[in-house]
């Protein structure tokens, strides 16, 4: 077991690296200097000369400009490290500060959605296998369809358009009211943040939510044909132990495994539906450094999204073999 | 409770009546079986699959989903803690029949590799039955457990509590499995085909220790088998199943020594044993199995049945031919002296199994007469005078192990190890094993499927021996024409995208031998040849039976015309009606095609029929080369008496008296020092474990070989040659039922 978390641990650094060895080569892409860059932004605000040229050798000895690439890439990665993202050219102020807020918000509201997608799906999709054929199961298996097959941000208009027709809603979008958007945090805001977020989280949860429902009920199915299934039934379990104890925690298997994977999904999942309900997280300020051109913006981002999918992933591998003594007996 | 059976009676099943629904119609798989079990007594329960056998014995503790299915009509009565219990009228009442299941009867299934769960451990599922029936502190139940271990055979009974699932053998997961069905002392224990996964060695010991255990528990069994010989050793009363009817049941003595329904006839013949006559024609039942929508109405039996008479249209009615044996065929109906036909004069002869009504265009047999095996026996002289089909010499396959990160390797599998054999023009060389030995590889090795890790192979085309060992896929293409390859499963060995012209008519287009409306033709002709109907070729697998689909894949190994076949388990996956006439269409087209063959199985029974010479080899070694009935008769190698003493002979009072193998085949990652079967060897010496014996002549036997430091001492014991080895097996159980029990 031990051996197993290194090694996942080790794995989990090497793909950083190489991710942040990627996103390196990609800020250096450009043709020209961020210097130059830096310098005529500064220059075109009428900064005083001396200004300038103390910023730009700042930033030439941090970030090591001018020397062989080895050494930038270890000093912006460095900086990486100590939580130094860099500068938005486009924002003429420093990526974390521009990320700051979206970010933990972003992390919270994606996690939220995991909750709540695995709150829903998993008893759901049990269900169904369970009660194959069942009015029960034909309805979940239409609304499971439903949510695959419908765009989010199809969802997030109709929402949109029934709040403000049907219920005369005048602040649908947004993570909160109007009087709490730049008001700091406090206890109200909070509550203000929680009427809010529901509708947040089944927007961006639906698809994924509806997905695993069908892999849940799919994956129950195949446990309950296994022969040891029918062992656990001939001694004498009671039906709910059959399910619970020897089924469930084969089926969900997979879905454990996915989670990894679907951290990032979401919060990219999440932009269109962000950019349409005007919600204040990561994924609209990604694309709008992309758009932008805002490399290091955009670069500290994309690093930061492979930090957590990383971590998710390293997470859904510890509670796997937690779960699964042969994944405990392979390593 | 006033018509409940007799207080004798573990279980009592009337008149049985289970129906299917589907969107295709309703198909009644249970159609009316009666059958019942006394105290203390094991009774088996017998057919092909497809028979409804499996429906029959989970209705008895409502493990049959229901819908689809519905239990039309009959009565299930079961003797429980709480008396004489009618259960199908508790299916509804789960809360009762829980109560029941575990305690009052239990059942093992048929494949212990997926019926112990994955992610518990072996303690913890046994203990959860004993804390669901009796409230015991779980100290007690986990002390209990470990008892239960032990009784059943695991080694260091305490130390498996914590083990899971994929840290045991198939063998040692049945065990944990029948303590796990005990441990609370059921009455009746249900067991559905419990060996038929396992290898022979393993199911020889499994059938014992289900015997062992029904003296010591006093409980009685109900044992589900498709193999004639498991039920001859272990069971004390027959039933004999075929497609939802009982069409036979007696004592086991009755069933063997005088088959009364044509149809356990035909499963008696169709059984190569260890003493048919090898290299003839098994006399098979015609056909297969049909589909339970299209059964014949009147006598199930009678599309398949030698005897059909115009009366099989209606129902046969159950005759009492003596006190314990009764059967349900119209032959004796209307008989005062019940006297069945002789099985060895009236059988049919073998036919092909397209089930289909209409007549279908057979095959020409040419019946086998002649009773000497092809070739002479003897090992083939090094000198290559173009009589040697294939020679491989010290041939290795090695896997490595590799490990962590940086995939380090750690060991070795050495799948085969040094192997020489050589097969003669016109040969079947029989090449037998437990699973896990090797033997397959070797089929792959000399067809070049993978790459020898050492060794040298050679094969002689129609001529000289030529070197093959290396050369180019491009070379081997043109090699590749002379051999043929047939898989253990038909079904993953056919593509199901392409059509059978296509499947069989691929060989034909690869090496340019005919294109266009000529494959269609050549596909044609190959289809007839192995029993198919030419109109056929635009059909996809599925559309075939088991059977049907291994006969294509012959077709597609001979379509290139070859004149070498590799058959690896061609058999083992199929009913064994089917298998028979498998086995007959290889031996009718070797003779045919005069083929050189290297038929892998384990089944030793199985390769003694169809080879005249065996090597038996075990991890990764031969350990045993020679004439096919003389290592029969008298083996040389404690391995090949062990496989030999481990196949259930259909004869029932003629158990094996041998001692059999211990334990599991070991890791061939790590095997043992010396002889690589001392640690199973029942006749093990120091010597043994120390030094690797060479596999060398016989003294004064220059045609067979062994690889045993005692092979010119021991006498070891193999199949005794039964009267002059006439045919069929069925006649010889009879005639030597008194000697061999006397004994």
């Amino acid at each position: 077991m031990k051996t197993y978390i290194l090694q996942r641990f080790i794995q989990m650094i090497i793909v950083m690296l190489v991710v942040m060895l990627v996103s390196f080569i990609i800020v250096e892409l450009p043709p020209g200097d961020f210097l130059t860059t830096l310098r005529e932004q500064l220059t075109e605000q009428n900064v005083d000369p001396k200004v300038i040229d103390s910023t730009v050798e700042m930033y030439r000895a941090r970030y090591g400009l001018g020397e062989n690439w080895v050494i930038r890439f270890g000093k912006w990665a460095w900086s990486l490290m100590k939580g130094d993202m860099g500068y938005s050219m486009q924002h003429n102020r420093p990526a974390s500060e521009l990320m700051g807020e979206r970010l933990s918000l972003t992390m919270w509201i994606s996690i939220a959605t995991l909750v709540f997608m695995f709150i829903v799906a998993v008893p759901i999709g049990m269900l169904s296998a369970i009660r194959q054929y069942s009015a029960w199961d034909h309805s979940f298996t239409f609304l499971a369809l439903l949510g695959v097959s419908v765009p989010s941000f199809i969802t997030a208009l109709v929402f949109l358009l029934l709040s403000v027709t049907l219920l005369g809603a005048t602040t649908v979008a947004g993570l909160f009211s109007p009087e709490y958007v730049t008001a700091e945090w406090s206890w109200a805001k909070f509550v203000d943040m929680l009427k809010h977020v529901w509708i947040i989280l089944f927007i961006v949860g639906l698809g994924d939510t509806a997905g695993t429902i069908r892999v849940m009920r799919a994956r129950m199915l195949d446990t309950l044909g296994e022969p040891y299934i029918d062992t656990a039934r001939m001694k004498g379990l009671s039906s709910a132990k059959v399910y619970f104890r020897h089924a469930l925690r084969v089926a969900i298997n997979p879905i454990i495994s996915s989670i990894g994977m679907r951290f990032p999904q979401i919060i990219s999942g999440s932009t269109i539906v962000a950019i349409v309900l005007t919600l204040p997280l990561i994924g609209p300020l990604l694309l709008d450094s992309l758009l932008g051109e805002d490399v290091y913006l955009a670069c500290s981002i994309l690093v930061v999204l492979t930090l957590a999918l990383v971590i998710g992933n390293f997470l859904a591998d510890l509670a796997l073999a937690w779960l699964d003594p042969r994944i405990r007996f392979e390593s | 409770m006033n018509n409940a059976p007799d207080s004798d009676k573990v279980l009592d099943i009337r008149n049985l009546e289970v129906s299917f629904r589907s969107i295709a119609g309703t198909t009644r798989a249970v159609n009316g079986v009666s059958l019942d079990v006394r105290s203390g007594e094991i009774v088996g329960l017998v057919g092909e699959s497809g028979c409804g056998k499996s429906v029959t014995i989970r209705s008895i503790v409502g493990l049959v989903p229901s819908p689809p299915a519905r239990f039309e009509n009959g009565e299930i009565w079961l003797r429980t803690r709480r008396g004489m219990t009618e259960t199908v009228s508790l299916f509804k009442d789960t809360k009762a029949l829980r109560q029941i299941r575990g305690r009052d009867v239990s059942m093992i299934f048929q494949e212990p590799m997926r019926s112990v769960h994955p992610m518990m451990t072996i303690g913890k599922q046994i203990t959860e039955g004993i804390l669901e029936h009796e409230v015991v502190d779980p100290a007690e139940a986990y002390e209990r457990t470990i008892e239960m271990l032990d009784l059943v055979g695991l080694p260091n009974p305490a130390g498996q509590m914590n083990r899971y699932a994929h840290e045991l053998s198939g063998g040692m997961r049945q065990r944990a499995l029948i303590a796990l069905a005990l441990v609370c002392h059921p009455q009746l224990l249900l067991a559905d085909e419990p060996t038929t996964a396992l290898d022979v060695t393993i199911q020889a010991q499994i059938l014992e220790l289900i015997r062992d255990l029904r003296e010591r528990m006093s409980m009685s069994v109900l044992l589900i088998t498709h193999n004639m010989g498991v039920v001859a050793n272990l069971a004390d009363r027959i039933s004999v199943m075929y497609l939802g009817k009982i069409v036979e049941t007696g004592t086991v003595e009755e069933i063997f020594k005088e088959p009364a329904h044509p149809y356990t006839q035909g499963l008696l013949a169709s059984m190569p044993s260890l003493f048919s006559q090898p290299k003839t024609h098994l006399q098979s039942l015609r056909g297969v199995v049909p589909e339970l929508s299209m059964v014949p109405k009147g006598c199930v039996f009678a599309d398949r049945c030698p005897h059909v008479m115009p009366k099989c249209d209606e129902t046969p009615p159950v005759v009492e031919l003596r006190a314990d044996h009764s059967t349900a065929c119209w032959l004796y109906a209307d008989v005062e002296e019940p006297h069945g036909p002789d099985a060895a004069t009236t059988l049919p002869a073998p036919s092909d199994d397209g089930a289909q009504a209409e007549s279908v265009p057979s095959v020409d047999v040419i019946q086998l007469t002649r009773s000497e095996p092809v070739s002479d026996t003897g090992e083939a002289p090094p000198v290559d005078d173009g009589s040697v089909q294939l020679q491989i010499e010290n041939v290795a396959l090695h896997y490595p192990i590799l490990r962590g990160l940086l995939r380090r390797q750690v060991g070795t599998v050495r799948a085969v190890d040094g192997v020489d054999l050589t097969i003669r023009r016109g040969e079947t060389l029989g090449l037998v094993g437990e699973s896990g030995c090797g033997k397959t590889s070797v089929g792959r090795l000399v067809t070049r499927l993978v790459e020898p890790s050492a060794g040298r192979l050679r094969f002689g085309a129609d001529g000289q021996l030529e070197e093959i060992t290396h050369i180019s896929q491009k070379e081997m293409k043109r090699v590749r024409r002379s051999m043929g390859m047939v898989f253990q499963d038909p079904l993953s060995s056919l593509n199901a995208r392409m059509n059978v012209r296509n499947i069989v008519g691929e060989p034909l287009m690869l090496h340019e031998i005919a294109r266009g409306k000529a494959v269609d033709e050549r596909v044609g002709e190959l289809l007839e040849m192995v029993g198919l109907r030419a109109a056929h070729q635009s059909r996809f697998p599925h559309a075939f039976s088991g059977g049907q689909r291994q006969r294509i894949a012959i077709a597609r190994a001979l379509a290139t015309e070859p004149s070498f076949l590799v058959a690896d388990e061609p058999v083992s996956a199929l009913d064994v009606s089917v298998q028979a006439q498998i086995l007959n269409l290889l031996l009718t087209l070797q003779e045919q095609l005069s083929l050189s063959m290297l038929f892998i199985a384990h089944d030793i029974a199985v390769v003694r029929h169809v080879s005249d010479r065996i090597a038996v080899m075990y991890l990764g070694k031969i350990v045993e080369l020679g004439n096919a009935l003389e290592i029969c008769v008298r083996p040389i190698h404690p391995y090949t008496e062990a496989l030999l003493a481990s196949i259930p002979l259909p004869m029932p009072g003629l158990e094996t008296v041998r001692e059999l193998p211990k334990g599991d085949l070991p890791d061939p990652a790590n095997p043992p020092t010396g002889c690589r079967f001392h640690t199973r060897c029942p006749y093990s010496q120091p010597i043994c474990a120390e030094e690797e014996p060479v596999l060398r002549p016989l003294s004064g036997a220059a045609d067979h070989f062994g690889a045993c430091h005692f092979q010119d001492e021991l006498d070891l014991q193999g199949v005794e040659e039964i009267g002059d080895l006439s045919p069929p097996a069925v006649v010889n159980a009879g005639e030597n039922m008194s000697n061999t029990q006397a004994t």
